[in-house]
This record gives structure tokens, C-alpha cells and sequence, in this order.
């Protein structure tokens, strides 16, 4: 990781801070009315997917509900669910947009969401050993975790990671790497289970078993679209997130490195762990703005449609600092995760020699 | 507070599960404020139907809320809600109309006073027209007629009117037989509320008593004293009602007590506008009251209201405690709370703050 020393860090997180402080200071009508928009589509296009879905026996009326159906759970899922979330829209003081009631349409409830994303995640960000969302504790993307066999056959566990996303996010605080090492005991994950048993059985019977059999006659295609959709909304959100941290030069830590870490380290290391896509306007928005994810890490409490204006103020201050800010388009940033997850499915010797390096040291 | 209750309980069940919210009847909210704000669910959306200059800073409302709200008894008061600049902005006012306007029209009124610097009432004298949408909530309050009829007296100052005007149209259109007086304090004859309307209530309601007493008319502030109570006939058996400045609240309460009156028949109800906003750094610190936990607790310079909780033995749920992850988000139900990230002061009304970075400035209210 780029090395500062502690006044070097002091004036990043003041510079930081400053944007900050100006997004704070102007948020007002035009956010209120941004969220407002994007939910008026959300149920828009929910609605108009669930009406259109019974005719789906027509083909492209088939794609069309299946389309808007996942369109629209892909924005309530990154958009509105995961910003609200973070409390980027506390401030409204609006019961519905609260981040600690909001509950989201997928199977990861916000509870357990909040714990491990908001708390866990944002603020480990990277360190191997303390941040569970690198790798979900199912791939190896670093060479600071051993070598395994299991690990050569992880592009199918990604795969299947993908299309299952949002059981396996899901799962995700069921902590299953601790449980195999006998570090905890199921006894202990019990109420977790409940909870995610009571939020995972109300989305599958609203999507495979509630509207299914209230079009009973075309039920079949109505499953299958419903399907479709979170298949849709699974493989483009896994897709994404995977974009933000796990690309060819997002950084990982260690423990030690970030032990009583001023704020000024935590900026840096939210700086340096994170990476952005660019693309049109509304690739932006259906990745719910995590295509700014430097921005979102580093201030996750802003509204996310305010990442665009601020992006411009954060890649100066990295120049300012020799900072590197890792973005690109969303193929190539794309490219280099599918390679992270190819090599590291490999022992070291051998991925080095592709690499065309030396071999490491013994470890 | 506002959220109305939904009919059946399958209905509701069902309504969760498709919509993933608690109030499911609100999850299409979003598209009825464009199609027909009247269809709002989340709180009982009313209409501006139009407006009336009472005094120069004063105007009343005169709104029709939907038919399902559920009505109020007069001296009560109701949360209004409305957006401004993007953010929700709750506040409670006295209804000021009679409940059989609303019975016979589906009308309520609401006589609101601009209050210097205030962001509500500001905002409704100065943007609300008629045909607007705002919010309201169920009606509470135990500012109410006595039953059955007994003598009555009336101390109001000021805004303080606008319950006591409820009471007066309810009683004389009942032709209440006791004997009711009204001592209404004004700055100036030309503060006077709806005046006219208490000249045609005196004249339509014959065991009615109203006497205006403006203050700062003459070169020494004319307050109320022990004489205009001695002069009401039989003040012994008076129920007394209070609603005004807290000037003239303890002043009538001394005088009252000192008449022999006894605290139960003394009923007193007021908002105090906000207090106006500190900026000394060493002014930080208070009582915060837990409400939830129904527990208060004293705290000192810069304490954030976390660690407040947590020195007082509970466990809010919480996470980074530096502001990132709003796992300590709450509703701060009153008072003045200092961002410790930002320096920005918060309003006085209810709000979420996010407990690890928030300093209480004053006493503060936090439901947890």
C-alpha cells in the first residue's frame, strides 16, 4: 500500500473531509427528488412487470415482464435498498427511507445486512483475515491466503456463487468457514438462521409460490419469469460488487497494518482497496453508483447519485497525494476480476511461472 | 405517529410480504404523490382548501383532510407533516376549529402564528396555497371541556388562543349553561385572533364572558393581575384552562394558587417556539432522557449521546462509532444534538441522528 506518514494522512482526511462537509451542506430538495424518481420507476416497472408477466405465453411479452421484473429489483436492490441502508437518506427524516427500518426485496435481511456489509465490510475494508466479503469466504482472490486444492475448481464456485447471489449474501452471516473449523457452534448461529429462514421463505413464496398460483393457469411461465428475474438481478449485482474490490489492483491489508488506524489510514485504505467502472448514465445508476465505488467507500453515507459530481474532487486529491485510483471501463475492470479468480484458483509455484515472476519465498 | 392503522390483518400480513415494509398500504405513497396526494397512506393527507389573514402574523388553514381521519374533541391538538427542502419536518398545533365543522363539512382548522426564524411556520405562511396536500396525524390531547357543564375560565395569551377557540364555538353551539369567561392577552389590540368571530360567539352564547387585555399598549406592560381574578364571580368552582406564553402561565399560576385554586382543577397546554440557537462551544452537555428505557441521565462537554447510553448500562446496537455505518441511527425525539463530524446543529423537532456522533446541546430526548 502507498505509504503516508501520519501528517501526509492528516491532510488527506482533511481534504477529504471538506468534500464531505459541501455535499452536507447542500443536500436538500434535489436528492429528495432524485430517490423519489428512481422509486416512482421501481414501482413502475414492479408493477408493470408482475401485470405483464401472465401474458408471457407471448414471447416477447415473456422478455419485456422478465426485463422490467429484474430491472426492477436491480435498482431496488442497489439503488434505493443498499443507499438507503447506509443512511444516505437519514437526513429526509422520511419513516420509509430510514436506515435502520428499511427492509429490501432479496433474501439477505437488512439486519444482517447492516452487520456484515455496513459495519463489517465498510469498515474492514480488505483486510484479509476481518473483511468476510473478500472472497465471501469462498474464493481465494489473494496470495495472503494459503493455497488449497479445493481452490482449483473456484471458478465454478463463482459461477455458482453468481446465479445463487442473493442466497449466498444471504447465508453470508451464517459465518459456514468458522462452523467447518469448529471456531463456532451452530447453536450459536440458531436466531441468525430463524431470521434468515422467516426472509428467505417470504421472498420464495412472493415470487415462487404467491404470484405463481394467483395466475394458476399460466402459473408455469409466471414461475419461470419470476425466476428469471432474480436471475437476472443475482448475476448483475454479483457482478458488480465484484467489480468494486476485487479487480488487479485493488489493494488487500493485514491485521497489523490497520490496527488503531487514524481516519486518515482508513481513507487511504478505502482509497486504495476499492475500484471504479466508468460507462453511460445508467449503468451508473443500475449499479446503484458502486461504478463509484472509491466515492462510496469513502464517504458511504452520501447520496450515491452525488458520486458522478464529487469523483472529479476525489481522483485530485489521490493525484494531489501520488494516490493511484483505480477505474477503467467496465469490460476490462471485468476482465481483470475473472483473471484474479483464474490465478489464484492456482498454487503459487505455478502462477507465478505464468505470471512470468519468481516463485515467492517459502511461506 | 402518524401512520394510520390498516384494516384486516391478513390483508396486512400479505401486504408485508410482497412489499417488505412494515406499513405496506404506503409502498405505493411514492406514485400517488404524483397521481392524487389525497391518496397518500402513511399519514391522512389534508387539502388546503383556502386561507384567512387573521393578523398580520397570524393566518388560519382551513384544510379537509381525508375521510378516514378519525376526528378529535375540541382543545386538541394534531402533528402536522410536510417537506421542505427534501426533509420531513414534523410539528404539533392546536385545532382551532370545532369538531362540528368537521362533522357537517369535513372541515378542521389550524390558526398558526409566524414564529422569528421559525422553519414551519414560515414555510406555511409563506408557500402553502390553497389546493396543497399536507400531513396529518391523529388528534390527542387532554385540553378538553369539563363534563358535565361546569363554570369555566379561560387564560390565554397570544397564539395561545387557537385551542380555546375549538372550545368556545363547541360550547355555544351546545348553549353551555355554566358560566364561561375568557381573560384573552394580547401585545396589541391589532394581535387580536379572530376577532370577530369571539364578538359573534359573546353574542350567540349568553353565559359567555370574553375580555381583551393588550399588554404593551400602555408605557407599563399591563400583565394579569390578582384583580381580574378577583372580579370573575365564583372563581372557587372555576375549572381553569391555561394556554399562552410561560410568562403568563407561572404568573396565573401563582395568582391561582395563591386564591386557593388546587393544581386538578388547573389544565395548562403550550409549544414553546424553539429555543433560539447557542454557538458557545462550552454550552454542550444535558439531561438526555432514554425514552424507550425510561431513563435520564445527566452529560457533561463533548460525551456523544452513545457513549452516554452505554455509560448509563444500555446497549443501543452500534457499529464503527466514527459515522460511517449508521448502525446507531435512532429517532431523536426532541431537543438540540451537535454533529460531532460536521458542527452542524441539529433542529429541535424529531429526527434521526446517528448516536456516536452526536453531542446533546441542552436537554434531548432519544428513543432508545
Amino acid at each position: 500500500m502507498k505509504k503516508l506518514n501520519e501528517t501526509q494522512l492528516q491532510e488527506l482526511e482533511q481534504d477529504l473531509n471538506a468534500i464531505r462537509d459541501e455535499v452536507l451542506a447542500d443536500l436538500g430538495e434535489r436528492d429528495a427528488r432524485y430517490i423519489r424518481r428512481i422509486i416512482r420507476l421501481h414501482r413502475t416497472l414492479e408493477i408493470g412487470g408482475r401485470v405483464m408477466m401472465p401474458f408471457g405465453f407471448i414471447p416477447p411479452v415473456f422478455v419485456a415482464a422478465t426485463a422490467s421484473l429484474g430491472i426492477a429489483k436491480i435498482l431496488e436492490n442497489m439503488e434505493i435498498g443498499h443507499n438507503v441502508m447506509h443512511g444516505q437518506y437519514d437526513w429526509m427524516n422520511d419513516p420509509d427511507l430510514h436506515s435502520q427500518t428499511y427492509e429490501w426485496d432479496t433474501v439477505c435481511t437488512a439486519d444482517s445486512w447492516r452487520r456484515t456489509h455496513n459495519y463489517e465490510h465498510h469498515t474492514y475494508t480488505n483486510v484479509i483475515g476481518k473483511d468476510r466479503d473478500y472472497g465471501y469466504a469462498v474464493l481465494r482472490l489473494s496470495d495472503e491466503e494459503k493455497w488449497k486444492p479445493r481452490h482449483s475448481l473456484q471458478f465454478i464456485n463463482y459461477i455458482l456463487l453468481s446465479v445463487l447471489f442473493q442466497w449466498g449474501v444471504g447465508l453470508h452471516e451464517l459465518e459456514s468457514e468458522k462452523l467447518r473449523r469448529r471456531e463456532i457452534r451452530w447453536r450459536d448461529k440458531l436466531p441468525f438462521l430463524k431470521e434468515f429462514a422467516r426472509k428467505g421463505g417470504r421472498q420464495a413464496f412472493k415470487d415462487y409460490v404467491f404470484f405463481p398460483l394467483l395466475t394458476l393457469p399460466v402459473a408455469p411461465i409466471v414461475l419461470a419469469g419470476n425466476i428469471g428475474a432474480n436471475l437476472i438481478r443475482n448475476l448483475w449485482s454479483s457482478t458488480v460488487i465484484f467489480c468494486g474490490h476485487f479487480t488487479q489492483d485493488a489493494e488487500t491489508f493485514s491485521e497489523e497494518e490497520c490496527e488503531g488506524e487514524s481516519k486518515g489510514h482508513w481513507y487511504l485504505r478505502q482509497l486504495t482497496g476499492s475500484s471504479n467502472f466508468t460507462g453511460g448514465r445508467w449503468l451508473h445508476i443500475l449499479s446503484g453508483h458502486l461504478s463509484y465505488q472509491i466515492e462510496h467507500h469513502v464517504f458511504p453515507g452520501l447520496p450515491a447519485h452525488r458520486y458522478p459530481e464529487i469523483s472529479e474532487k476525489v481522483q485530485a486529491i489521490c493525484h494531489k497525494h501520488g494516490i493511484p485510483y483505480n477505474t477503467g471501463s467496465f469490460a476490462k475492470q471485468y476482465g481483470t476480476v475473472l483473471n484474479r479468480i483464474a490465478r489464484y484458483s492456482l498454487p503459487d509455484r505455478v502462477r507465478t511461472r505464468l505470471e512470468g515472476g519468481s516463485a515467492p519465498q517459502a511461506i | 405517529m402518524l401512520e394510520r392503522v390498516t384494516q384486516s390483518k391478513t390483508l396486512h400480513w400479505l401486504g408485508r410480504q410482497l412489499s417488505n415494509q412494515d406499513n405496506p398500504a404506503s409502498w405505493l405513497d411514492p406514485l400517488m404523490t404524483r397521481i392524487n396526494p389525497m391518496w397518500i397512506q402513511a399519514y391522512t393527507p389534508a387539502r388546503v382548501e383556502h386561507v384567512v389573514q387573521e393578523t398580520e402574523d397570524t393566518r388560519t388553514f382551513v384544510l379537509r383532510p381525508a375521510r378516514r381521519w378519525t376526528g378529535f374533541q375540541a382543545g386538541q391538538h394534531v402533528n402536522i407533516c410536510t417537506e421542505i427542502g427534501g426533509v420531513r419536518r414534523n410539528r404539533t398545533f392546536s385545532l382551532s376549529s370545532s369538531p362540528l365543522l368537521w362533522e357537517s363539512q369535513g372541515l378542521v382548522t389550524l390558526t398558526i402564528k409566524r414564529l422569528p426564524g421559525g422553519l414551519v411556520t414560515n414555510w406555511l405562511h409563506d408557500q402553502v396555497e390553497p389546493g396543497q396536500v399536507i400531513g396529518l396525524g391523529e388528534a390527542f390531547g387532554e385540553f378538553l371541556i369539563p363534563e358535565p357543564a361546569q363554570p369555566v375560565l379561560f387564560i390565554a395569551g397570544g397564539s395561545g388562543i387557537t385551542p380555546v377557540l375549538s372550545q368556545l364555538e363547541t360550547m355555544a353551539a351546545q348553549d353551555y349553561p355554566a358560566p364561561v369567561t375568557l381573560l384573552y392577552f394580547v401585545r396589541t389590540r391589532r394581535d387580536v385572533i379572530a376577532g370577530e368571530k369571539l364578538r359573534g360567539l359573546v353574542s350567540r352564547h349568553s353565559s359567555l364572558t370574553v375580555q381583551v387585555i393588550a399588554t404593551n399598549e400602555s408605557e407599563e406592560p399591563r400583565f394579569l393581575k390578582g384583580e381580574d381574578l378577583d372580579e370573575i364571580p365564583g372563581l372557587k368552582s372555576r375549572e381553569v384552562y391555561l394556554c399562552g406564553p410561560k410568562g403568563l402561565m407561572d404568573l396565573a399560576n401563582d395568582l391561582l394558587h395563591q386564591r386557593g385554586i388546587t393544581e386538578d382543577r388547573i389544565h395548562s397546554t403550550f409549544f414553546a417556539p424553539p429555543a433560539p440557537a447557542r454557538l458557545e462551544g462550552d454550552e454542550l452537555g444535558g439531561q438526555v432522557t432514554f425514552t424507550q428505557s425510561d431513563l435520564q441521565v445527566g452529560s457533561e462537554d463533548d460525551a456523544n449521546l452513545l457513549e452516554i447510553a452505554e455509560a448509563a448500562g444500555l446497549k443501543p446496537q452500534y457499529g464503527c462509532r466514527m459515522g460511517i455505518c449508521h448502525q446507531c441511527s435512532c429517532r431523536k425525539t426532541s431537543g438540540t444534538v451537535i454533529n460531532r463530524l460536521t458542527g452542524q446543529v441539529s433542529g429541535p423537532g424529531e429526527e434521526n441522528v446517528q448516536l456516536c456522533i452526536s453531542v446533546p446541546r441542552g436537554p434531548v430526548s432519544v428513543d432508545v
